[in-house]
């Protein structure tokens, strides 16, 4: 097997051991997830004391936190903005739009399975999480991310067309400037056909 | 109020004093009247205080609306909204005009085919038809004459047919066009110990 960047060397390990308490959070509140944030990111809940931080940009971001239903429309932003942040990158699917579809489950405008167009680290279940479910989802996250098993994000890479041909299929080809093969080839996974 | 403070700084001479448009039945006879006269339409009557409904032929719209714009004084169309009367085979268009001389509502209600919806459009008289009638353009598949611009407006990728129209399933097409996952339940074990993925050869595993 070819080796990849989870390969662990003892930099690795330092790596990771650095990178899990310095998580930066875009969050991109489409649903009403977003509501349950405030108090996981204000003193209450206060998310800061694990490293984690909201992040205004893609490109810093490291954890990109969908909260809620996404339609056809909002995928196509979501696909661009994932594939404008840097690797390693953690998707969290938040409630059970993301799931399932949640309450628009025979909707015709919003998609029923996110992880279907882009790899999903986690999901949070629950319509919706509250604040202790989603410090629970970091944590877990932060304890992966240690052991060097949060490697979603390698799947892009890896099943780039099969993701392509799902995201092509609700919303037509678009071009989205991010040259995913390149990429592949610096982080050593596989050979990605375009 | 809310209505004093807009009546203050309105230099219009036509904005009547608040205290005319509360309380008497008789600016909403005066509106009745005057589309009675200019139209000869005699089905428009008071529903409650303040609001006025009735129905008018599609062809005979654009001419109250040009009226009741004009010279009832009704500057603001508030919303344009469509119905589907799959059983008639009808379309009914809610044309809804508030005056802020008179604080009154007047609902125009007009009926046209489903298989040839084409009205004519009023956004010549109120710029925000436009929109009002892009939207049901896309979602009901009514043509409105007149309107420089009915190109898509909120559903961009859309190729399939007008999504609200009643005889459109809304769950027959989700199923068909979206991916539905399956119930696991076995899931807890499949999520233990990192990244599961499904996608056959090319998934992780740790």
């Amino acid at each position: 097997m070819e080796k990849t960047i989870t390969q662990r060397s003892a930099w690795d390990k330092v790596l990771t051991k650095l990178q899990k308490r310095s998580l930066w959070m875009l969050h991109y509140c489409t649903g009403c997830g977003a509501v349950e944030l405030p108090p996981t990111m204000t003193a209450r809940f206060d998310m800061e004391r694990f490293g984690i931080m909201p992040m205004v940009t893609p490109r810093q971001a490291d954890i990109l936190l969908i909260t809620g239903y996404l339609s056809v429309k909002t995928l196509k932003r979501v696909v661009l903005i994932y594939e404008q942040m840097q690797s390693p990158k953690y998707v969290v699917g938040f409630g059970s739009c993301t799931i399932n579809g949640g309450m628009y489950w025979n909707s015709y405008a919003t998609i029923k399975s996110l992880d279907q167009y882009i790899p999903v680290e986690f999901y949070l279940a629950g319509c919706m999480p509250r604040p202790e479910a989603i410090i629970e989802g970091f944590t877990e996250l932060i304890d992966r991310i240690g052991e060097g098993k949060a490697n979603s994000w390698e799947d892009y890479y890896k099943n780039y067309e099969f993701y392509r041909k799902n995201q092509e299929h609700v919303f037509g080809t678009i071009d989205t400037r991010t040259d995913i093969p390149d990429d592949a080839k610096y982080f050593k996974i596989g050979e990605v056909e375009k | 109020m809310i209505a004093d403070n807009y009546l203050a700084h309105t230099a219009d001479p036509r904005v009547r004093k608040p205290e005319a448009a509360t309380g008497s039945p008789r600016i909403e006879e005066e509106i009745i009247k005057a589309i009675q006269d200019a139209t000869g339409n005699e089905s428009f009557s008071l529903k409650a205080p303040r609001r006025i409904e009735g129905p008018v032929d599609s062809d005979r719209l654009h001419t109250l609306a040009s009226l009741i714009w004009s010279r009832v004084g009704f500057q603001h169309l508030s919303a344009i909204s469509c119905v589907d009367w799959l059983a008639e085979d009808e379309f009914e268009l809610v044309y809804h005009f508030w005056s802020y001389r008179d604080f009154c509502l007047v609902s125009a209600k007009t009926r046209i085919p489903r298989e040839t919806a084409s009205m004519p459009t009023v956004s010549d008289l109120w710029q925000p038809a436009l929109f009002f009638e892009r939207d049901i353009h896309e979602m009901f598949g009514v043509v409105f004459e007149g309107n420089p611009d009915l190109e898509k407006y909120i559903l961009s990728d859309w190729d399939g047919p007008p999504p609200m129209r009643k005889d459109f399933i809304t769950r027959e097409f989700a199923h068909d066009h979206f991916h539905f996952r399956d119930y696991e339940p076995d899931w807890d074990e499949l999520v233990k110990g990192g990244y599961h993925s499904n996608r056959g050869e090319g998934g992780t595993d740790v």
